[in-house]
């Protein structure tokens, strides 16, 4: 197999970045693609690559110009694009007990026709994939959730919500480990936090990794 | 006794800054780090061996006093007025400090940030590696803050002195455009929109600190411009985002670490200390270069 289907644009962004992207928009696919090839190119330690950063649908390589040019690193990812997908690791599994108690939930199952009860039910029915990190300290994004799980995003942006909010929208379920803005619907509250500066990574779940969420006991 | 500093004054954002976390920003950290590092460094230089971090502060300078000397100290980045104990010392700055000794840093003629390095380290805890300050994830430095009147600052052991490497001061050119190269998202523009933004001006405005730079657009370059429903994707230094409302930004060291405004170009990084000290009313030109030029230009600057 090799490490994507989708021949991803290769751009400069600045003059030590190096984006490679697998898609305009948001799908699994493109996700898929991304987090496949930052973990290779992580496993392949390109020459003068000092950051390996997966986004949704791209991976930023920053590189230092003085160990390799543009076009040679262009190159590199060229060659790893096409080649065999290399062992990137395990994928770890997480479990991350929730309490349903956002102020938004009612409101967010209404809209689904479902009672509270039902759509935690439906929420935690299967395991996510982290999409991505990266938006804020220790910040998650899982999904994808079925299609009829799927609301848009509030209209209004809360000012700031507190670590440990769990967001639901666009399909997906997110973990904030720092307070921020947001104009996702608020769900719940998680006592899990993925950040923590003391320790070296601050971070422990990576983009791929997959969670299975759980009523808090 | 090592030495310790009391601030007196303290202008708006006042940080503890050091080389900074770079390689973060999976873990949703910027990298932060001196606004203009080749002023960080040279005050660095006069001093002849300087602990890693330093205090950036902004136009409106600072006051502290010396509660425990000596304490070496140099000073580098724009141009400030400098008295110690009521009398006028140049800028940059060379100062060996004894108990007592009151420093008084107060604006000057041009600049946004100056830098202080010391002949020993700050003594503050290395969080992920670093001491500066991020001000978006609150931390480093000294709590995660800007400093603030009576804030102590203590110092540990002597840095061990390298030869003197003495700083020559950048020719600065404040004139000549900022070198971008084309961004992420250059193509979204209609082609007019791309040659305004080359042949126009647009202007610092009044709204900068360590996460971005906002511009103003006085001829409506990008007034036209519509809000784009895009994936988010990693920021880098010197990122020009164009936000909904028409507004540009230039996202600088304390940048959110993804975005999902439309970029048009990238700031190269030789021209990113010199935009940093621009102030606000400063007319901003941009010429398009290529990635290979800019590396040329890694050798001169470091």
């Amino acid at each position: 197999m090799s490490a994507t289907e989708i021949i991803p644009l290769i751009v400069p962004l600045g003059d030590r970045g190096l984006l490679v992207r697998f898609g305009d928009s948001l799908s699994q696919a493109a996700n898929d693609a991304a987090i496949s090839f930052a973990r290779t190119a992580q496993a392949a330690a390109l020459p003068g690559v000092t950051e390996v950063v997966p986004n949704l649908v791209s991976v930023l390589l920053n590189y230092a110009p003085e160990h390799i040019s543009f076009d040679r690193l262009a190159g590199e990812v060229r060659l790893l694009v096409s080649g065999p997908l290399a062992a990137a690791g395990e994928i770890a599994q997480h479990r991350v007990a929730i309490q349903f108690d956002g102020e938004d939930v009612g409101e967010v199952a209404a809209s689904l026709g479902l009672t509270a009860a039902a759509f935690i039910d439906a929420h935690n029915a299967a395991p996510l994939k982290v999409l991505a990190t990266g938006f804020a300290p220790g910040f998650l994004y899982c999904g994808f959730h079925p299609k009829p799980l799927h609301v848009p995003r509030r209209a209004e942006v809360r000012r700031q919500v507190p670590p440990g909010t769990v967001l639901f929208a666009a399909g997906q379920t997110a973990i904030t480990s720092t307070p921020i803005p947001t104009g996702w619907h608020v769900i719940g509250h998680t006592a899990f936090r993925n950040f923590a500066p003391d320790d070296l990574p601050p971070t422990t779940v990576r983009a791929g990794d997959a969670i299975q969420f759980e009523v808090a006991q | 006794m090592t030495p310790v500093i009391r601030m007196e004054r303290v202008g708006p954002l006042v940080t503890l800054q050091d080389a900074g976390r770079p390689g973060m920003l999976a873990d949703g950290v910027s990298a932060s780090g001196p606004m203009d590092r080749g002023a960080f460094r040279r005050a660095g230089d006069w001093l002849g061996g300087a602990g890693s971090t330093g205090i950036e502060f902004t136009q409106a300078g600072l006051a502290f006093a010396v509660e425990q000397g000596p304490l070496a100290m140099a000073g580098d980045g724009g141009e400030f007025s400098v008295n110690i104990n009521g009398t006028k010392k140049r800028w940059p700055l060379r100062a060996v400090l004894k108990t007592g000794d009151r420093v008084d840093i107060t604006p000057g003629p041009s600049g946004n940030y100056g830098y202080l390095r010391f002949d020993r380290e700050v003594d503050v805890p290395l969080v992920m590696g670093s001491r500066a300050t991020n001000s978006i994830a609150r931390l480093g430095g000294l709590e995660g803050r800007p400093l603030a009147p009576n804030d102590l600052l203590h110092f540990g052991a002597q840095v061990p002195r390298i030869a003197s490497a003495h700083p020559s001061a950048d020719a600065p050119a404040q004139n000549d455009p900022l070198r971008v190269i084309w961004g992420l998202h250059a193509d979204r523009f209609p082609q007019a929109v791309r040659e305004s933004f080359i042949s126009g001006i647009l202007k610092v405005s009044a709204k900068l600190d360590r996460m971005g730079v906002r511009l103003e657009d006085p001829s409506g370059i990008f007034a036209a411009s519509r809000a784009l429903s895009l994936v988010s994707d990693a920021i880098v230094p010197g990122d020009i985002q164009i936000l909904g409302d028409g507004t540009p930004i230039i996202l600088m060291r304390d940048h959110q670490p993804t975005g999902g405004y439309p970029r048009i170009a990238t700031v190269i990084t030789a021209d990113l200390d010199r935009l940093a000290q621009m102030r606000p009313g400063s007319e901003l030109r941009f010429a398009p270069v290529t990635v290979a030029h800019a590396h040329t230009l890694f050798g001169a600057k470091g």
